[in-house]
């Protein structure tokens, strides 16, 4: 699979390049949602919205939103929430790595099927927060956070749609055809 | 226009993530071990709590809009809290008939026309001397309220006693059923002129020294006939209950019965002379 940064933008960046404005304007807005006052005894159901959003752009601004902006913003979540530093930074590089990967994959997708592969990548972002958090001995490492990935892919749908929409995205604009 | 690179001189993806795997690592272990970032902590805390209670501020509104979501437990407790209110409340309503009562009285109070040359100042009875030979009161009006020694003092009824010791802001009533007290009276029958006084008890007044001849019958009322100068005529003072015949003495006795409610009020009237001091 061919990870490196193409010579010539592709794909949707070519066609609906987002604008820089959105991109960060949309990071902030998630990462405000996560200093919004969620009640405590739900906060297990509560999805990364950072995370959500920077899935989003991996896949469609990949030439703004990489595994360097993962990392910082993890860090600055880190810093949030008052969780180790690094311990959302390593988890958002790995996850956005990973998606990465599955990247020229997603685009044969619809916004549903694209959830439906991104489920395991927050499934396993949520699990590597808490790996990390029972292998440092933190005293807040609990199972039930697993839930939160799965609501953050569940999440991932409407948002994309709405982004869609704002980015004037749809799946016709591919340069490659699907293949039948 | 520089041509494109031939190759990519970007680090790989893989080595990138590796990177920044390390220095995600190497800080966990930094914050962890050695707790390098309390700087970098209570920094970036100054700035990110600020924004953060700002965000809580609409929440908090919408909290108190959750209450309308309200379980059923918390309605039953509500109704439990709200059955102890009722009947805190209908105790606290006795309190209000009674205050109640007390004010159809002094609204009666204000309504009484004062004798001319005096006018009534209403006080509270703040203290009953507990003395049982003298029958005494005190009231929360004194000599800042323009009372003096000797004003007479009445309630919404009849004749209750005379002032007797001014202090600035308190005086002493001695009640006509003391002792000491006399009144002088007049039959509203026939204006016969007597002087009723107190005996001692709350409830009975007596006439000493009647002519065995006087013309007073039980039933009579007697007001004041203003003559000894201290109180102003036409006040009630008391109705004759019975007329004793003399046995050793040259004299009958009538016993009679106090029209005021000595020692029933909580407010007595002491009518001032009209234009004294505020």
């Amino acid at each position: 699979m061919n990870t490196e940064k193409p010579l010539v933008p592709q794909g949707p960046q070519l066609i609906a390049p987002a604008s820089r404005r959105l991109v960060y304007g949309s990071l902030l807005l998630a990462y405000l949602a996560t200093l919004l006052p969620w009640p405590q005894d739900t906060l297990w159901l509560v999805p990364d919205f950072t995370l959500v959003l920077l899935f989003y752009w991996t896949i469609h601004a990949p030439h703004i939103a990489g595994l360097g902006l993962a990392m910082t913003l993890g860090l600055l979540v880190d810093l949030t929430l008052g969780s180790l530093i690094g311990q959302h930074g390593l988890t958002y590089t790995v996850s956005v790595y990973l998606v990465i990967l599955v990247r020229r994959r997603l685009e044969n997708f619809e916004v549903s099927g694209r959830a439906l592969h991104l489920a395991p990548v927050f499934l396993g972002a949520q699990a590597l927060h808490l790996i990390l958090g029972l292998a440092f001995s933190l005293p807040d490492a609990d199972w039930r956070y697993l839930a939160a990935g799965l609501v953050g892919a569940l999440l991932w749908i409407p948002i994309a749609h709405l982004l869609d929409r704002l980015t004037g995205w749809t799946n016709e604009m591919r340069i490659e055809p699907a293949a039948k | 226009m520089a041509p494109a690179p031939m190759f990519a001189r970007a680090m790989g993806l893989p080595a990138r993530l590796a990177l920044y795997g390390v220095i995600c690592v190497a800080l966990m272990v930094l914050d962890h071990r050695y707790d390098a970032m309390t700087t970098v902590r209570v920094g970036s805390a100054s700035l990110i709590h600020p924004l953060q209670s700002a965000l809580a501020r609409p929440f908090e509104f919408l909290g108190e809009a959750g209450e309308f979501f309200a379980t059923h437990g918390q309605l039953l407790r509500e109704k439990r809290r709200l059955e102890i209110d009722r009947e805190r409340l209908a105790a606290l309503l006795q309190g209000y008939a009674a205050l109640q009562s007390e004010n159809a009285y002094l609204q009666g109070v204000l309504k009484l026309t004062p004798p001319a040359g005096s006018e009534p100042l209403a006080a509270r009875i703040t203290r009953v001397l507990p003395n049982p030979f003298v029958r005494k009161l005190v009231v929360d009006r004194g000599s800042a309220d323009g009372v003096e020694a000797g004003r007479p003092v009445v309630d919404l009824t009849g004749l209750v006693g005379q002032v007797t010791e001014v202090y600035p802001n308190s005086s002493v009533i001695t009640l006509l059923t003391s002792k000491e007290e006399a009144a002088p009276v007049q039959n509203q029958r026939n204006g016969l002129r007597l002087i009723v006084s107190g005996i001692g008890s709350d409830n009975l007044l007596e006439v000493r020294y009647l002519d065995m001849h006087a013309d007073l019958k039980a039933g009579d009322l007697l007001t004041t006939s203003g003559i000894d100068g201290v109180y102003p005529a036409g006040i009630q003072v008391a109705r004759v209950v019975s007329v004793e015949a003399p046995r050793q003495t040259p004299f009958a006795r009538a016993v009679c019965q106090p029209i005021g409610h000595i020692g029933q009020h909580r407010y007595v009237l002491i009518l001032k002379s009209k234009g004294g001091k505020p």
